[in-house]
C-alpha cells in the first residue's frame, strides 16, 4: 500500500500544505467552477434520470477535490529528537599584538600548538578582534580586541544550548571594556561575576605571550598640552618603557632636525619617564619627534618612535619701537600699541643725541637710560613679533656694529619676522639705509637720486592693490575703503624713495609725483622670505587720527589702519587667506589622510573656483604636487598616500592671493594596537576568576585540557516531509471518479 | 654706561665738543617737512589770559638744545574754538584772572582735543594760590570732564621724569606742592601749574629774564626750566618713562627709589 503514498507514513506526524495560499485559494476555485459547468452542461440529462445525474455531480465533486487537493501541496511531515553531546567552542586572538615577536617567533605562533592540544577538530573555532569571525585565524593584524565583545556573541550564537567548554585564546591586551571593567571591580573589592557575561559553558582561558620572553622598548606616551605659547618654555614629557634598569638616550627631533638627546634609567618596574623643555620662536604647527633607539631584539620596532603636532600661538604680540625723536607720531603709535591688550609694547625713544650733550644738564639730573641696541638686535630680536623703526638713524648709535645688527635684523625679518619703518628725518635714505643688509628687506628701494624729501603737504591715494589689501581696507568695500582714505587730512611730506622692491606693493601713492612712470610709493608692502615689511614713507600719520577726530569721527580711520597693519605683519598662519589642514596630524603609515585647502578673499568670505596648487615636502625630501579647486564654500582638498614615516610639511598657494600657506603632520608605523604588548595575565586570570569553578586559567606554556561540561549535550531533531500531491494515490483517485462520472453522464444522456 | 649711546667714540667726543661749542647757537632744526616740527599753540580768550610767547620760545629753545625733539619755536596763537588747534597737540593757556565761560563749541572742541591725544598745559601767572583763576579753571575741568576733576599729580608722575628727574613742580613762584592734572586712563592731557612758570621763563625784549623768580632764584628758575622740557617731553612720549626697562634701570643706578 506504501507505494500508492509515495513512502510509508509513519504515525505521529501532521499533514502541512505546502503551496502559497494563493495557490490553494485558486485551486479551490477552479473546482467550484468545473463543477458549475459540469453540472450546468448536463442538465438535460437530469431531467431524464435524476437519480444517476445525482451520482454523477457527487463523483464529479470527489474527482474535482482530489485535484484541488493535489494542487494545494499535501505534504505529511514527521519530526523525531535525538541528543548529542555539546560543542566545545574555541575563540582565537588574532590582533595584531599577537603578532610580536617572542624569541624566535610571533607570539601567536602559540595558538596552533594549544589547539593542536585541544584537538579541535570537532570545535568550533571562531576568530575575533572587535568582530567574530568563523574559521582559525590567517594572519594577526586584527584591530581594537574586544574579548566581552567575543564571549557575548558566543553566548547569543548558542542560545539555549549548554556547551562543554568555552575555550579563549590570548594575550589579554583587551582594549574594550572587560578589562577595564574587571580591574575596576576587582580594586573596589566587588564581586567579580556581574562584570562578564554568561557563557554557556565553562571558560578556559589560556594566555599566550609572557613578559620575560619579551624585549621591548617602547615611549609609551607623550605628554603635552597639544600647543604652545610663541617664545615660552614648554615641555614634551615621554614616558618610556622597557627592561628594568635599562638606560637609554631619549631623543627629541624636530621634523627631521636634531634638538636634544636625554638619557633615562628605567626603574624596577621597567618604567620612566623624561622632560624636554623647549622654546618655540615661530608660530604654526610643527612635527616633533621622540625616539629610543631600537635593538635588534626590539619586538615592535614603531613604538620606540612618538611623533606629536604641536600648534604654536601668540598669547600677546610682542612689539618693539624704536625711535630717533619724541614726536606726535612716535607718541599717538605708541598710545595705539600700549592700549591695545594684546600687545606686548617695548618702546626706546632716543631724548637725547650726541649734539644733545652739551647743554651743560649733569647725568644724574636726567632720567635718560642708556639704549641698549646691542642686546635688543642680538639676543632679544627673536623675542619680538614686529619692530618698528620710527624716524630711527641707526648710524650714531650702532657704530662699528652696524653690519652684524642691520644684517640681524634683515635675517630677523626674513626668518618670520616683521618690520616697519616709517618716515622722518632720519629715516629711509636720511638714515643711510640705503646700501644696507636692512634695506634689501624693505619694500622700498633706497638711494633715490635727487631730493631725498619732498616738504610739500599732499593727500595719498589708494592704489589698485590698496583698495583691496587688508592693510589700507577701511570699509566693507573697496569704494568705502577709497571714501576714507580720501576725507584723510594732508600730511606735511614725505620721504622719497627710488621705486618699489620685488615682491612688493604700493598701496598708497603720491597724487602728482612719479618716478619711471609709476607713482611715488607713500605705504608699501612685501612678502620677504617668511616675514613681511611694510614702509610708510611719511611721519604724520597721527594727524589720520587727530583731524579726524576734530571733525567729530573720532580716530577709527588711524586705528584701522594700524590695527589691519599689525595683524597683516605678524598674521597667523591659521589668519592667512589660504589655509591648509590635514584631517588628522598623527598618520598610521599607510594610510590615506585628507588635506583640506580653504581660500578666502579680502573680506575673508570664501572663495569659489580658486585654484590651489602647491606640494607636499616629505621626509626623504622628495616633493609630491598637487592643485585643487575650491567648491562654494572655499573648501577643496585632496587624499594622500602615506608611504614615508617623518614629518609631511604642506605648502600651498591660490594664484592672485597674497601669502603661503603651510602645515604638518606626522606619519609613522605606530600601531595604536601595538601600544601596549606586554601580556595582561592578572586580566586572564581575574577573568577566568570571575566564572567561579566554571572558569580555569592557564599560564603561557602550562597547556592542558579544558575544562569541559560532561553533562552538556543537546537535543538534535531530525525531520522528514512525505509530499502528497504526486503521489500515484491522487491521479487513481481522480482518473476513477472522473471516469465513473462520465460514465453516468452518458447513461443519463447528457453530452 | 654712558647715557643714550652705547659707548664713548671718537666721533661721539666730537659730536660733544661741537655741541659745546655752539651753545649759545640754536641748533638748525631737522625735519621731515615744516609740520613735522614740534609747535606750541597759545590759547588765547577775550579776557584773563595772557599771551607769551617769549617764554615758550625759551622753553622750545631749552628742548632743542637738551633733547633729540626737533621744534619750531614760534608759537601760533588761536582760540579753543578754532578748529585748526588740532594742528597743534601741544597747547597752553597763561592766565591772569577768572576766565570766561567758554562756549558750547569751544568745550565741544576741547573735549575732543584732549580726549584724541591732545595735550594743554594751563599756567596761572596770577601769583594768587586758589585764586580767581584756579577756581575757573576747575569750573572748566568739571564741564571738560564731569566724572574726572583736577586733582594732584602723584610724585612719580611721569611728568617728573619724563626727561629731567625732579622733585616738585616750580615756576616764578614756589608755592603749590605739587601740579594738578586731569587724568584720563594711562594719560594726563590736562595739567594746571598754579606757579607761574611761564614767567619763569619769559624774557623781556632785550633778553633778560623778564620777572625775578622767588624765592630761589635762579636755582628755583633752572628748575622751572627743566618741569617745562619735562612737559613738552611728557606731551610727546606720555607714560614712557613708567615702562618697567625705566623704572629698573633709573632703580638699579640709584635715581629712583
Amino acid at each position: 500500500m506504501s507505494w500508492l503514498v509515495g513512502d510509508a507514513l509513519g504515525a505521529g506526524g501532521h499533514l502541512a500544505w505546502t503551496s502559497p495560499t494563493p495557490v490553494i485559494a485558486a485551486a479551490v476555485a477552479g473546482a467550484v467552477l468545473a463543477w458549475g459547468v459540469a453540472w450546468w452542461t448536463g442538465r438535460r440529462g437530469g431531467q431524464a434520470a435524476p437519480g444517476l445525474r445525482l451520482a454523477e455531480l457527487v463523483l464529479w465533486a470527489l474527482a474535482l477535490s482530489v485535484l484541488a487537493v493535489a494542487v494545494s501541496g499535501p505534504s505529511w511531515v514527521q519530526e523525531q529528537g535525538r541528543e548529542e553531546p555539546g560543542k566545545v567552542v574555541v575563540l582565537v586572538d588574532d590582533s595584531a599584538s599577537m603578532g610580536v615577536r617572542e624569541g624566535a617567533g610571533p607570539r601567536g605562533d602559540a595558538v596552533a600548538r594549544i589547539l593542536a592540544e585541544l584537538g579541535a577538530d570537532d570545535a568550533d573555532v571562531f576568530t575575533f578582534d572587535d568582530d567574530l569571525h568563523l574559521g582559525p585565524p590567517a594572519g594577526w593584524d586584527g584591530r581594537g580586541t574586544d574579548v566581552g565583545m567575543a564571549l557575548s556573541a558566543v553566548a547569543d550564537r548558542y542560545l539555549g544550548q549548554k556547551l562543554q567548554g568555552v575555550v579563549l585564546i590570548t594575550d589579554g591586551l583587551d582594549r574594550g571594556a572587560l578589562r577595564r571593567g574587571l580591574q575596576a571591580e576587582s580594586e573596589a573589592g566587588r564581586p567579580l561575576e556581574d562584570a562578564v557575561p554568561a557563557l554557556p559553558g565553562p571558560l578556559t582561558v589560556y594566555q599566550v605571550g609572557a613578559a620575560s620572553d619579551l624585549y621591548d622598548v617602547a615611549i609609551d606616551e607623550v605628554v603635552t598640552g597639544g600647543f604652545a605659547f610663541l617664545r615660552t618654555d614648554f615641555t614634551l614629557t615621554a614616558k618610556v618603557r622597557g627592561p628594568p634598569g635599562l638606560k637609554v638616550p631619549v631623543s627629541l627631533s624636530r621634523e627631521g632636525h636634531h634638538l636634544q638627546d636625554l638619557d633615562l634609567s628605567l626603574d624596577a618596574e621597567g618604567r620612566g619617564e623624561v622632560s624636554f623643555t623647549v622654546r618655540p620662536t615661530r608660530v604654526g604647527r610643527f612635527a616633533y619627534e621622540l625616539s629610543v633607539p631600537v635593538d635588534d631584539r626590539d619586538a615592535v620596532p614603531g613604538n620606540n618612535v612618538y611623533p606629536v603636532v604641536i600648534r604654536v600661538v601668540r598669547d600677546r604680540t610682542r612689539v618693539l619701537q624704536v625711535s630717533g625723536s619724541p614726536s606726535f607720531d612716535e607718541k599717538f603709535l605708541r598710545l595705539f600699541l600700549k592700549e591695545d591688550p594684546s600687545v606686548d609694547l617695548v618702546s626706546f625713544f632716543i631724548l637725547r643725541t650726541h649734539e644733545d650733550m652739551g647743554a651743560g644738564w649733569g647725568s644724574d639730573e636726567l632720567s635718560l637710560i642708556a639704549f641698549p641696541y646691542e642686546r635688543l638686535f642680538t639676543e632679544e630680536l627673536s623675542t619680538f613679533d614686529l619692530v618698528i623703526l620710527q624716524n630711527f638713524d641707526y648710524k650714531p648709535y650702532f657704530d662699528f656694529s652696524a653690519n652684524e645688527l642691520l644684517g640681524n635684523l634683515a635675517a630677523y625679518v626674513r626668518d618670520g619676522g616683521a618690520l616697519v619703518m616709517t618716515g622722518g628725518d632720519r629715516s629711509f635714505d636720511l638714515g643711510d639705509y640705503g646700501g644696507t643688509s636692512l634695506a634689501d628687506v624693505l619694500p622700498v628701494t633706497l638711494n633715490v637720486a635727487g631730493p631725498r624729501t619732498d616738504p610739500t603737504p599732499f593727500r595719498p591715494v589708494l592704489s589698485a592693490a590698496g583698495k583691496v589689501h587688508p592693510v589700507t581696507r577701511m570699509g566693507a568695500t573697496p569704494e568705502e575703503s577709497e571714501a576714507i582714505w580720501s576725507r584723510l587730512p594732508e600730511q606735511d611730506g614725505y620721504n622719497r624713495v627710488s621705486g618699489l622692491a620685488p615682491d612688493s606693493a604700493a598701496l598708497l601713492s603720491h597724487p602728482s609725483a612719479t618716478q619711471g612712470g609709476a607713482p611715488e610709493p607713500i605705504l608699501a608692502v612685501r612678502e620677504v622670505g617668511k616675514g613681511r615689511s611694510m614702509a610708510l614713507m611719511v611721519d604724520a600719520s597721527w594727524r589720520w587720527s587727530f583731524s579726524e577726530a576734530a571733525e567729530g569721527r573720532g580716530n577709527q580711520a588711524y586705528l584701522h589702519f594700524w590695527k589691519n597693519s599689525l595683524r597683516w605683519l605678524v598674521a597667523d598662519p591659521e589668519d592667512q587667506r589660504v589655509v591648509v589642514t590635514p584631517a588628522r596630524e598623527n598618520v598610521l603609515l599607510g594610510d590615506d589622510v585628507r588635506i583640506v585647502l580653504r581660500v578666502r578673499d579680502a573680506g575673508y568670505l570664501p572663495v569659489e573656483g580658486a585654484k590651489v596648487s602647491g606640494t607636499v615636502l616629505l621626509p626623504s625630501g622628495a616633493t609630491q604636487p598637487f592643485e585643487v579647486q575650491t567648491d562654494a564654500a572655499g573648501e577643496g582638498g585632496f587624499d594622500l598616500h602615506s608611504t614615508e614615516q617623518g614629518a609631511h610639511r604642506v605648502l600651498a598657494e591660490s594664484p592672485g592671493v597674497p601669502g603661503k600657506a603651510e602645515t604638518v603632520f606626522a606619519v609613522s608605523d605606530r600601531d595604536p594596537e601595538l601600544v601596549e604588548i606586554i601580556p595582561d595575565g592578572a586580566f586572564l586570570q581575574r577573568l577566568a576568576a570571575a566564572y567561579g569553578d566554571r572558569g580555569s586559567y592557564r599560564a603561557p606554556g602550562e597547556g592542558g585540557a579544558p575544562l569541559l561540561d560532561p553533562t552538556a549535550g543537546r537535543r538534535v531533531m531530525d525531520r522528514s516531509e512525505t509530499a502528497l500531491s504526486s503521489v500515484p494515490l491522487v491521479g487513481l483517485l481522480f482518473g476513477l471518479l472522473s471516469s465513473l462520472a462520465w460514465l453516468l453522464r452518458r447513461r443519463a444522456g447528457a453530452r | 654706561m654712558p647715557r643714550d649711546v652705547p659707548a664713548w667714540s671718537r666721533r661721539r667726543l666730537l659730536a660733544t665738543g661741537l655741541s659745546a661749542a655752539g651753545l649759545l647757537a640754536t641748533r638748525p632744526a631737522r625735519a621731515l617737512a615744516p609740520g613735522s616740527l614740534f609747535r606750541v599753540a597759545e590759547l588765547v580768550l577775550d579776557q584773563g589770559t595772557t599771551s607769551r610767547p617769549e617764554a615758550w620760545k625759551r622753553m622750545l629753545y631749552e628742548v632743542i638744545q637738551s633733547t633729540s625733539v626737533e621744534c619750531d619755536p614760534n608759537p601760533v596763537t588761536l582760540s579753543p574754538e578754532d578748529p585748526a588747534l588740532f594742528a597743534h597737540p601741544f597747547s597752553v593757556l597763561v592766565g591772569t584772572g577768572a576766565l570766561p565761560a567758554l562756549s558750547e563749541a569751544a568745550v565741544e572742541q576741547l573735549v575732543r582735543y584732549l580726549s584724541y591725544g591732545g595735550f594743554l598745559l594751563v599756567d596761572d601767572a596770577s601769583g594768587a594760590l586758589d585764586g580767581p583763576l584756579a577756581r575757573s579753571v576747575r569750573d572748566l575741568c568739571a564741564r571738560l570732564f564731569p566724572t574726572r576733576p583736577l586733582s594732584p599729580l602723584p610724585g612719580d608722575h611721569s611728568i617728573f621724569r619724563s626727561f629731567f628727574l625732579l622733585d616738585r613742580p616750580v615756576g616764578r613762584t614756589a608755592r603749590a606742592s605739587a601740579l594738578e592734572g586731569v587724568t584720563l586712563g594711562a594719560t594726563t592731557p590736562l595739567v594746571f601749574c598754579a606757579d607761574d612758570l611761564s614767567g619763569a621763563l619769559d624774557r623781556g625784549p632785550d633778553g633778560r629774564d623778564r620777572y625775578p623768580v622767588e624765592p630761589d632764584g635762579e636755582l628755583q628758575r633752572r628748575e622751572a626750566i627743566k618741569l617745562s622740557v619735562n612737559l613738552v617731553l611728557y606731551s610727546l612720549t606720555s607714560n614712557y618713562k613708567h615702562d618697567t626697562a625705566h623704572v629698573l634701570e633709573l632703580m638699579r643706578d640709584g635715581r629712583l627709589e
